[in-house]
């Protein structure tokens, strides 16, 4: 009895020696340990902000996605077979799929990425169905005592077992074309999950519509839930929805409206910009050539961008209206001034000239606006004091950014009052010599349409914040009045004439029974190579209706149309379309006033 | 009391004393008092604490049973959730298609043969006047795509032959065109396409 006790001891001392060390010597990894059995933590996802258009119509809109991955380790023995499976049903590359379904020491490669749910569900519930189909035969084969089936039926549902999905969001752009300069596009996602958006809104608003994942941590078995279990729940905060000003159908009018006028016209590139007149919105923007954002890359980098926006031009004969209301809102000026324009102006070492040849012609000011003289808008502008121009420029906006929330924004060029010259001044007085971008210029023209008051363009409906830290929108757009009413109304009466049929060199850009008011614009443009005027020209047409209480002002810009024409030929008619379109759709009857009379020469 | 004077003490008491002082002493002997067995009834006690343990265990046992089937349902109720709603936005995703401007401007176009009006016309129903022009007749939109613009492998320029004429010589099919006429020698035509520029 005693040698029985003694073996009891011994044996009661290695359990002693056992829990001193379980509960003395690091007890904390086998607690966890034991937490994390059957512990499962799960991220709640965060749903992206939808992008939606003034009406709430969707431009990005984030669906239910899953990735679609396999497992080398079970799929390379039947690899051809299931990659033809994948290629046909999914629509991804039957021979990349096969090297990855073939990889070595891998038990995880992508297959497809961002499949919408319902797609890749139907593509799995049929991988299943015919991995059950392969274990029967399998089964089957194995009672017939046929080994080499079995193992080919069982390689098969093992190959197509091998699929499995995970959680993917998908970012679908449902009107594709339609306002992907503004919109961007998300690129694949990063490897954490996280978007990795690559131009547009999608990238400049990321924060605000990216949202917050959350996390929820709980104790399941066998796939359930224990109800009584630890229970641990972060909610996701989803991210913000970004209500821009676009019209959808109207940016769709406008996109093809510019690309079938580039066309035509054989030029570059064409930007058309449409805002309301009174608030400033900006309804379209529409930019040629420009991608699909729901294929991205299929289209050259060069596209992804806005060309509104970043890239400068010289505006040409447009900024003769800015300089003359200017004028006249400095008091040395009115519509019905009269000026003696020679055929030709020397000054300093360049001589400048008209787009027509002519003698001494006798113009009122209304005639130059009309007739779009370069002489005669040099002749009124030297009665400017020093810096004056400079100084109503920079308060019609140009030479700083608009801030609307597009990213690469350039803020245009306008000389620094060190080096303004005279001659810099005639020049920039017919719109040489200076960069703007084209929501700039809009907003400069629609100082005149709103009674000299400038309005902020904006492109977000209330507000948001960018990745800067800017906050932009409607809500904390300004306004400022740069010229006086009289003077914006004679200016308004002066381009009325434009479109006159004799006087003017737009009629192309009327719309039939509206008072349109417009100016046109014929830039020389500056080569890459050389540095100077290359020869090429930016086409333009920048205006306004119903003249007398206007709506919308519309600027449309062609760069480099080789079919020679000009801003009235080219530029005029997509703004007579354009102008007819967003009359029709806001359904702003005519004013039905007389139209302006101002006379052009005395 | 010493032995000694048994004799003078019995005398001295009369029987009767004796008697009384012995039943004096019985009564003083002290004696155990008989114990009384009270049997309390034990059985429905400890049946009812057996009883409450019993219900207690099982209805535990049931309420938790209950809650596990409730986390099944659960589960199966999630998973349907989450069908529907894929479900839900594949619709939604095929109702955003046909709503799509691009679609319906091509339908618009191609079926029905419509064109963008130039300007609008205002009926004023109370007066039945009009006020507007229509302008003349409408530019139909060009829907067409950019192509991308394709390798040079696949996208060879076009070879030009000259044909010429042999107009005068019947040709034996009978409807007096000559087949040089009709036919083109220029196999690799492709349509008209406009070059983008980038």
């Amino acid at each position: 009895m005693r040698s029985g006790f003694v073996l009891i001891a011994i044996v009661l001392s290695f359990f002693a020696a056992r829990l001193v060390q379980l509960q003395g010597l690091d007890p904390e990894q086998y607690a966890e340990m034991a937490a994390a059995e059957g512990s499962v933590t799960v991220t709640l996802p965060a749903e992206r902000g939808d992008i939606l258009d003034r009406n709430g119509e969707p431009l990005a809109d984030s669906a239910d996605g899953l990735m679609v991955v396999a497992d080398p380790a079970m799929t390379a023995a039947k690899a051809p077979e299931l990659a033809k499976f994948l290629a046909h049903r999914l629509g991804v590359d039957y021979f990349r799929t096969l090297e990855r379904l073939r990889v070595e020491d891998s038990r995880f490669q992508y297959i497809a990425r961002q499949v919408p749910a319902r797609v890749a569900n139907e593509v799995l519930a049929d991988a299943r169905e015919l991995a059950a189909d392969a274990m029967e035969a399998a089964e089957k084969a194995k009672q017939d005592g046929d080994e080499e089936a079995r193992d080919e039926h069982e390689a098969v549902a093992d190959a197509y077992g091998g699929l499995a999905t995970r959680r993917d969001p998908v970012r679908v752009y449902p009107v594709r074309d339609v306002a992907a300069n503004l919109v961007g596009f998300l690129g694949t996602p990063n490897p954490d999950g996280s978007a990795k958006p690559s131009a547009g809104f999608e990238a400049t608003f990321n924060t605000h519509l990216a949202g917050t994942d959350g996390e929820a941590r709980y104790q399941a078995a066998a796939g359930n839930k224990l109800p009584l279990g630890d229970n641990t729940v972060v909610e996701a905060v989803d991210g913000q929805d970004l209500q821009t000003t676009i019209d959808r159908d109207l940016q769709f009018f406008t996109q093809r409206v510019i690309r079938q006028t580039v066309r035509q016209a054989g030029g570059d590139s064409g930007i058309a910009v449409v805002m309301d007149s009174r608030t400033g919105d900006v309804l379209a923007l529409a930019d040629d050539p420009t991608y699909d954002a729901s294929r991205p890359q299929d289209y050259d980098e060069d596209a992804y961008k806005s060309r509104a926006m970043t890239d400068v031009y010289e505006p040409g004969s447009v900024q003769k209206v800015l300089t003359l209301s200017a004028l006249i809102d400095a008091g040395k000026v009115t519509a019905r001034t009269k000026l003696r324009v020679p055929g030709s102006l020397a000054r300093q070492d360049r001589v400048i000239g008209d787009w027509f040849d002519h003698g001494l012609i006798k113009l009122t000011l209304a005639g130059v606006i009309a007739k779009s003289s370069n002489i005669g808008t040099v002749l009124a502008a030297d009665k400017f004091q020093d810096g004056q121009l400079r100084d109503y420029l920079t308060r019609f906006g140009l030479g700083e950014r608009t801030n609307i929330g597009v990213g690469g924004e350039t803020a245009g060029l306008l000389p620094d009052p060190s080096v303004w010259t005279s001659q810099t001044q005639d020049r920039i007085a017919f719109g040489q010599s200076l960069s703007v971008n084209a929501v700039q210029m809009t907003a400069a023209v629609n100082t005149i349409a709103n009674g000299g008051v400038r309005v902020d363009p904006s492109l977000i409906l209330g507000s948001a914040v960018t990745e800067d830290g800017d906050e932009v929108g409607t809500d904390v757009a300004t306004t400022r009045r740069v010229v006086s009413e009289d003077a914006a109304h004679q200016m308004t009466l002066m381009m009325e004439r434009v479109l006159d049929p004799e006087d003017g060199v737009a009629p192309a850009a009327a719309v039939p029974g509206y008072r349109v008011a417009g100016k046109t614009g014929t830039a020389q443009r500056v080569g890459e190579d050389c540095g100077c005027y290359d020869g090429t020209f930016t086409v333009s047409f920048a205006g306004f209706a119903p003249a007398d209480d206007p709506r919308f002002t519309i600027y449309v810009v062609v760069q480099n149309p080789r079919n020679g024409g000009g801003g009235g030929s080219v530029a005029g008619p997509a703004f007579s379309r354009l102008m007819g379109y967003a009359l029709r759709r806001y359904a702003v009857p005519p004013t039905g006033t007389p139209a302006s009379r101002l006379p052009v020469e005395w | 009391m010493s032995s000694s004077a048994p004799a003078s003490v019995r005398t001295r008491l009369s029987l009767q004393g004796r008697g009384l002082a012995e039943a004096a002493v019985e009564r003083a002997r002290l004696t155990v008092v008989p114990r009384r067995r009270t049997r309390a009834p034990k059985v429905p006690f400890v049946t009812l604490v057996s009883l409450l343990m019993l219900v207690g265990v099982v209805g535990l046992l049931l309420f938790n049973t209950s809650m596990q089937q409730a986390s099944f349902t659960t589960t199966a109720l999630e998973e349907r959730a989450t069908n529907l709603a894929a479900r839900e936005q594949a619709l939604e995703m095929e109702l955003d298609e046909l709503r799509d401007p691009q679609r319906l401007a091509k339908l618009a176009q191609a079926r029905f043969d419509m064109v963008p009006a130039a300007a609008p016309v205002f009926l004023y129903l109370d007066t039945g006047r009009t006020e507007g022009e229509a302008g003349g007749p409408g530019v139909p939109l060009d829907l067409t795509h950019d192509q991308p613009e394709r390798p040079g492998v696949l996208d060879p320029p076009p070879i030009i032959e000259q044909v010429v004429s042999t107009a005068g010589q019947p040709d034996g099919r009978g409807d007096g065109e000559s087949a040089a006429a009709t036919g083109t020698n220029d196999r690799n035509q492709q349509p008209q396409r406009q070059r983008r520029q980038r």
